[in-house]
């Protein structure tokens, strides 16, 4: 299938990025801070995090709309630093699809490969089998205007392959679609990449798209990388609060390191006890945070051990979420398939399991100014 | 995003357009009017104020200094009333679309018309001669001149302008509000003190100054109607330098002129527009907003709007017939002499009109555009004083602009008086800002990203520029097209001062007739101007929808 869009995959590297300018208001503006970032050949790579926090700035300064004030740009083997973007050879997909307004659909998708004077027949033969990949087959005399937002969004898609360019750069291509479209859209996006098999940057603040569609994940925070790792290494080993945090929800609680003996750590939590798994030296007596998901906490009545008093119930008919007031802080609990007779009404004293697998230890400075609980940040609007 | 994109190369070709750019200003813009500040404020011992003073001191320029003021206000005043008349009957009751068409088509009359159509029409109407003054009510000596008929006649030549700006705000403040006041148990006349009339405040301070600054640069006019009692300083310098062959004076009469109409631009530009609540898009907003007027109200507001409707079209058709009768107000023989004056006598005129509209018309187009494009989109340095140095002829008063234009151009190096080329380069730096603003306001509505594509997509700036930029702009260029060629055709407060033996205009010329008291002739120049007008503007707006991509918006203003 589409053989001729297929090309071998390079890799991108970044080395020591930076972007500062000075905006009108606000002074000199940091937005990437010394980033380093290896795409692998083929491989597909979100940058992941809340607006602001430099992942348009990084992807503009690999497309070559922006000029890095320091650091390497590498694509496959060349320097492109000071490359501009039209030399580049990439393929870039806008959050506002940015079609031209007064092309065909055809007339759009084409003009890639007019630039680079192509003959009317391959280009037209290029131009209908790129269109028919996209599910737009019949579409190319129609105006942008015609089309809904995602047919548009499939024709930019269309227009930044058909060029066959080294690398793929996609903008939040999906916030502008409904929610059900987001959906189906990304499982295509993510069909499509790996068929073309091309190296692809891409941005979005949703996590939950993020973690469906890359094969990994790069979590930014202040213009810095905050984690690169995959989905699931992500979500199980956050090395942040702000990380455990962005992607998913996540209980983060203030604990008191009492020993440490053969790789578990024994936790003081308001006077009561918690063991978690070590994999890092921590000091003894020292304070330090645990992050532990609200979906991971099994709920009894009481027992002994970690107690709490029940706050609020939120029955949403696949779950239900629970408040627990525990030593001083509020623990958010969910239970899955809830049983017909299950209520821990507010007010009622109950026993929490935490297995220690599923407690994650941070040392102190890893995240205690964003506070006891953590929700996501979630999916925009 | 904020920075600026480094898209691909060319930056060499830019800054050579840039420079031209600032050249042409230089010679046509900032130089006229130094040479006028500098013949007003020096004497041949160098720079002294005395002139200034002695023509402060004097009690005629005093006079035709707060006449110019009065009129202006009053113009101001009337014209915003019945501007805000009709946009309130469009926008506001339950007058039917045709009547709005119709209110809406009427109002273009005034805009594209030379100044003075309506002027010559009171004297037709109102005059010695006058159809109702005369034929009707058997006056025989009735005077059609003087403040009065000066003022009626400005305001029904400039509402249209209070209109155009006034319809859209008070369609943006929508009837959400209003709807809402409602909701909260006002009656309308108290929605309409407490709401809606606070809301279009600052449109209507705009359309008050935009007035004016219309009625003080008028010249047209009052040369017409406003007689021996009522000396404004348009019409004074122009006598000064006509009459009297006085050029300092007429300079220092027009810098006169510059102060107020200065004052006035600056208070639009950085007082007003910034007080607006509302925000003007272009779209209505929640359409249902009939309510705000009772039904009987709204038939009696329509009634009246209609009233002044056909007073107007009573005009245009007085000059009609007066283009077609032997002798107005003596013989209504039906006659096609006048028409054969103006193409046998008057072809020189028709001739040289045409041809300096059809040569201003590209190169006011493709300046506005160029110049709303590097300004819009592009960075260098002075950029915004740029943007202020090609506002500025059109800004002041076109007796000012003339001035600066005589005195500039006499004498070599730049001796361009008596040329085609001083007319067009009057024409092209006076009224292609609407060229820029349209073009500013289309790249506007045209997002950085549609550039970023097609650098993506690995073509350079300049096909960029050719293949995506240039189509999507285009409407821009022809809206100056038809803006250039209409104040081609129409105006003459700056080229009176710049005509000559070799090039004249047919504006000019109808003033001649007027003077002359060949009214026939003037009347057929003025039916002529007006159909030619209707007739290339329509070829242009026909032009530019075939063009237009769609989902993008453009309005054009006309002034």
């Amino acid at each position: 299938m589409s053989a001729s869009l297929r090309a071998d995959p390079v890799g991108i590297r970044l080395e020591r990025i930076s972007a500062s300018f000075l905006d009108r208001s606000r002074g000199m503006v940091t937005a990437v801070r010394d980033i380093d970032l290896e795409v692998r050949p083929g491989e597909l790579m979100t940058l992941l995090g809340p607006s602001g926090c430099g992942k348009t700035t990084t992807l503009r300064m690999v497309a070559g709309f922006q000029e890095p004030s320091g650091g390497t740009i590498f694509i496959g083997p060349h320097d492109v630093t000071r490359t501009p973007a039209n030399q580049r050879d990439i393929g870039f997909v806008f959050q506002n699809y940015a079609l031209f307004p007064h092309l065909t659909i055809f007339g759009n998708v084409a003009y890639g490969l007019e630039v680079r004077h192509w003959s009317t027949d391959e280009t037209r033969n290029a131009v209908h089998e790129v269109l028919e990949l996209v599910g737009l087959g019949g579409f190319g005399g129609r105006l942008p205007n015609e089309l809904s937002g995602g047919q548009q969004q499939r024709v930019a898609l269309a227009r930044a392959i058909v060029i066959r360019p080294r690398v793929l750069l996609f903008d939040e291509p999906l916030s502008n679609l409904d929610a059900k479209l987001r959906v189906s859209m990304r499982a295509e996006l993510r069909n499509l990449q790996q068929v073309l098999h091309i190296t692809s940057i891409y941005v979005t603040h949703d996590q939950e798209e993020a973690m469906a569609i890359s094969d990994r994940i790069a979590v930014m925070e202040n213009g810095r990388i905050a984690q690169l790792d995959t989905a699931e290494m992500l979500y199980r080993r956050p090395a942040s609060a702000f990380v455990a945090g962005f992607l998913g929800r996540a209980n983060l609680l203030r604990v008191t390191v009492e020993h440490v003996e053969n790789g578990l750590a024994s936790l003081d939590l308001g006077g009561q006890k918690l063991v978690a798994r070590l994999d890092s030296t921590i000091g003894v007596g020292s304070a330090a945070s645990v992050i532990v998901r609200p979906e991971s906490i099994s709920m009894g009545p009481p027992n002994g051990g970690l107690t709490g008093v029940v706050q609020t119930r939120t029955y949403l008919g696949e779950k239900i979420e629970y408040e627990v007031a525990l030593a001083g802080q509020t623990l958010h609990v969910v239970r899955f398939d809830p049983a017909e007779d299950e209520g821990f009404a507010p007010g009622s004293p109950v026993s929490l399991i935490v297995p220690e697998a599923k407690l994650r230890l941070l040392g102190a400075d890893a995240g205690v100014a964003t506070g006891s609980q953590l929700d996501t940040a979630g999916p925009g609007p | 995003m904020r920075t600026s994109s480094s898209g691909g190369a060319g930056d060499g070709p830019r800054r050579l357009v840039v420079i031209v750019l600032w050249l042409l200003l230089g010679l046509f813009v900032l130089y006229p009017l130094g040479a006028l500040i500098a013949r007003a404020l020096s004497d041949d011992n160098g720079f002294t104020l005395a002139p200034l003073i002695a023509a402060i001191d004097s009690r005629n320029n005093l006079r035709a200094f707060t006449n110019s003021l009065l009129l202006a206000t009053l113009v101001g005043v009337c014209g915003t009333a019945v501007g805000f008349l009709f946009a309130f009957t469009a926008e506001r009751t339950q007058a039917s679309r045709l009547w709005v068409k119709i209110l809406d088509n009427a109002t273009l009359l005034p805009l594209i018309s030379p100044p003075f159509t309506t002027s010559i029409a009171f004297v037709f109407s109102f005059g010695p001669r006058g159809f109702i003054t005369h034929d009707l009510l058997g006056m025989n000596n009735a005077s059609v001149y003087g403040l009065a008929s000066t003022l009626a006649a400005e305001t029904l030549t400039y509402f249209p302008l209070a209109y155009l700006a006034l319809r859209p705000m008070l369609a943006a403040i929508g009837g959400n509000i209003e709807e809402m006041a409602f909701s909260l148990g006002g009656s309308r006349w108290r929605v309409f003190r407490t709401v809606t009339l606070p809301l279009t405040i600052p449109g209507l301070a705009n359309a008050f100054l935009l007035l004016f600054a219309a009625s003080l640069a008028d010249f047209a006019t009052p040369l017409i109607l406003a007689g021996n009692d009522l000396p404004v300083l348009p019409t004074e310098a122009y006598l000064q330098i006509t009459g009297m062959f006085d050029l300092k004076g007429g300079a220092i009469l027009s810098l006169f002129l510059l102060v107020p109409a200065g004052f006035v631009y600056f208070l639009q530009r950085y007082v007003v527009e910034r007080r607006r609540f509302v925000t003007v898009t272009g779209k209505g907003g929640a359409g249902m907003s009939s309510q705000g007027t009772a039904p009987f109200v709204g038939n009696a507001l329509l009634m009246i709007c209609l009233a002044v409707v056909a007073f107007i079209l009573y005009l245009y058709a007085l000059l009609v017939v007066a283009s077609l009768v032997l002798a107005f107000g003596a013989n209504y023989t039906f006659t096609l002499a006048h028409y054969h004056v103006i193409f046998t006598d008057g072809l020189p005129a028709i001739e040289d009109t045409l041809l300096i509209a059809l040569i201003g018309m590209p190169i006011g187009g493709l300046y506005g555009v160029i110049v709303g494009y590097l300004v819009a989109r592009t960075r260098f340095f002075g950029r915004q004083v740029m943007e202020v140095v090609t506002m500025l002829n059109y800004a002041l008063p076109g007796t000012v602009v003339g001035i600066a234009y005589l005195l500039a151009f006499n004498q070599r190096p730049f001796l361009l008086t008596g040329t085609a080329a001083i007319i067009v380069a009057c024409y092209v730096f006076r009224y292609s800002p609407t060229g820029i603003r349209t073009t500013v306001a289309l790249l506007q509505q045209i997002d950085r990203s549609i550039e970023e594509a097609s650098f993506s997509l690995g073509a350079t700036s300049f096909t960029t520029f050719r293949r995506i930029m240039l189509p999507l702009i285009l409407p821009a260029f022809f809206a100056g097209l038809s803006v250039v060629f209409i104040r081609s055709m129409t105006a003459i407060s700056a080229t009176i001062f710049l005509v000559s033996i070799n090039w004249t205009l047919i504006t000019v010329r109808i003033l001649e007739n007027m003077t002359e008291l060949s009214l026939g002739p003037a009347a057929a120049f003025s039916v002529f101007v007006i159909l030619t007008v209707i007739v290339v503007t329509t070829l242009l707006n026909l032009g530019l929808r075939r063009m237009m991509a769609p989902g993008l918006e453009i309005q054009v203003l006309r002034r």
